[in-house]
């Protein structure tokens, strides 16, 4: 384990691991209060036409798929407000448009693309220390935002009009946390891959909404479920040479079954 | 002084006028109901009131556009639109709404018995006591006006009775302008000193017993309306 953790590409990814478990269960939790988790799923899939530029044009697959989130989360939240489309019929064109951008883009590009097999599926031990880096700089102002103005978002999703009368800039902050959203998302697509991302959002905060007792309770557990399902997957994946994101996800289902399981059985007895 | 002054005001979405050039006023330390059947813009008159939609005319609250006086008006919406699963406690919802509480906090607590729900979940709140905890919560921005948009609906008779008396002693005790969405009738007839009916335009607008006419509840709700101006709550 010791030699393990001497090795620079398992540090660089439990540096990841820890820092996006944070931030993908914090975010989750707004997720889920506003049973959005179809908008992580929808980004995911359409940061694929940013990869697909990115690798097209030689430019960083990453800070290409990032800039494209970041305006796709935008627009999401802007057609929603003026297009009166329900959500998910937005979500569900940018999903599909994004997605297939990115399938015409990479018919230009000619050969095997290893950097497209790593952000549809993940591997966090692929992880470099630039991609680290601008993994810690975008997560860490995420989650700064977070702690400022948790309280307004939480109202604005409760109800928008009372978070208007309050004085919450309702359309500014609904655009600031879908954007939020889109790039965490696609940080964590790295960890997770394209496909299996919106488990970090999900996964995390339904477990501990089994054993939460209050918005602070949940926060804390959200965090500390997610990173188990990081620090197990990672461990079993090593220990026994499996896909680490997948390994991740399938701790993240274990860990909620055995606690739905302990809760029943505390409620039984 | 007039707590509103609503003048011309006309909402339209689409070809289609939601309200139709409906005018009236409520004075200052009013109770008023505005009744009519669904559809017939109450709730399109309150987010226009809210200053949440576009609109035509003029809307004025204590003399100024809504906007300048916000901070003084509170509102307590039909329903909420989360999932109700997620443990948010009632003293973390008042936090939000309110990160410093005010000094009065204690006493509005007293005054609507909330403060033993503080540590229980949203979520958990029966109709009634969801509606004391969104009073609570009106009450601690110390509103010159309250809107409160059908505060009684699925809550049972002697909830919908101790909520109205609520009701009536913020408007009464703290001298509060309140204006109220209500499917009660009978309810507001006696609780209410001015009744604004709408069917997209203003069908009536006076104190109870002047503005309730069998006439007005036929055009309103059609000859069948079950109202019964004298009967006992």
């Amino acid at each position: 384990m010791t030699q393990l953790l001497a090795l620079p590409f398992v540090q660089r990814a439990l540096i990841a691991g820890v820092l996006l478990g944070a931030l993908l269960a914090v975010l989750g939790i707004f997720v889920v209060l506003k049973r959005m988790a179809f908008l992580s799923d929808g980004i995911a899939h359409a940061s694929l036409a940013g990869v697909a530029a990115g690798l097209l044009a030689n430019l960083n697959p990453l800070l290409m798929a990032l800039g494209l989130s970041a305006v796709l989360g935008a627009l999401i939240a802007w057609l929603e407000r003026k297009a009166k489309i329900a959500s998910d019929a937005v979500i569900g064109l940018v999903f599909t448009s994004g997605m297939a951008l990115g399938v015409v883009l990479l018919a230009f590009k000619q050969g095997y693309q290893p950097e497209l097999v790593t952000f549809l599926f993940g591997n966090i031990l692929a992880i470099q220390w630039s991609e680290l880096y601008v993994m810690a700089a975008f997560g860490l102002a995420i989650l700064v935002f977070l702690a400022a103005s948790y309280k307004k978002i939480s109202l604005m999703l409760i109800n928008q009009d009372l978070a208007h009368v309050s004085g919450v800039n309702v359309a500014a902050y609904q655009t600031a946390l879908y954007v939020m959203v889109a790039l965490a998302t696609v940080l964590g697509i790295k960890l997770l891959g394209i496909v299996l991302v919106s488990a970090l959002l999900i996964m995390p905060v339904t477990t501990a909404k089994l054993v939460s007792k209050s918005f602070r309770q949940l926060a804390v557990y959200s965090v500390i479920f997610a990173e188990l399902m990081v620090l197990a997957g990672l461990y079993f994946s090593v220990l026994f040479n499996l896909p680490t994101g997948a390994t991740m996800v399938l701790a993240g289902m274990a860990f909620f079954i055995l606690t739905f399981a302990v809760q029943k059985n505390r409620s039984v007895a | 002084m007039q707590a509103i002054s609503v003048k011309n005001l006309t909402v339209s979405f689409g070809p289609q006028a939601v309200l139709d050039r409906v005018s009236f006023d409520v004075p200052k330390g009013g109770l008023a109901a505005v009744i009519g059947p669904n559809g017939s813009g109450k709730t399109t008159l309150f987010k226009a009131l809210l200053g949440l939609i576009p609109y035509q005319g003029t809307i004025k609250v204590f003399d100024k556009p809504v906007k300048e006086i916000l901070d003084r008006v509170a509102y307590v919406p039909q329903y909420f639109d989360f999932d109700r699963t997620l443990p948010i406690t009632v003293q973390e919802f008042l936090s939000f709404n309110h990160p410093r509480q005010p000094k009065q906090s204690k006493e509005i607590c007293h005054e609507t018995k909330v403060g033993a729900l503080k540590p229980k979940l949203i979520g958990q709140l029966s109709g009634g006591q969801l509606q004391r905890v969104l009073i609570a919560n009106a009450l601690m921005r110390q509103p010159k006006l309250l809107l409160l948009d059908e505060p009684a609906a699925g809550i049972d008779i002697e909830g919908s009775k101790a909520f109205y008396d609520l009701v009536g002693h913020v408007n009464k005790e703290h001298g509060v302008t309140v204006v109220m969405i209500s499917h009660e009738i009978n309810m507001v007839y006696h609780f209410a000193d001015q009744i604004i009916c709408l069917n997209r335009d203003l069908v009536c607008n006076g104190p109870p017993h002047e503005a309730l006419t069998k006439d007005v509840m036929a055009k309103l709700y059609g000859p069948t309306s079950d109202f019964r101006p004298h009967a006992h709550l």
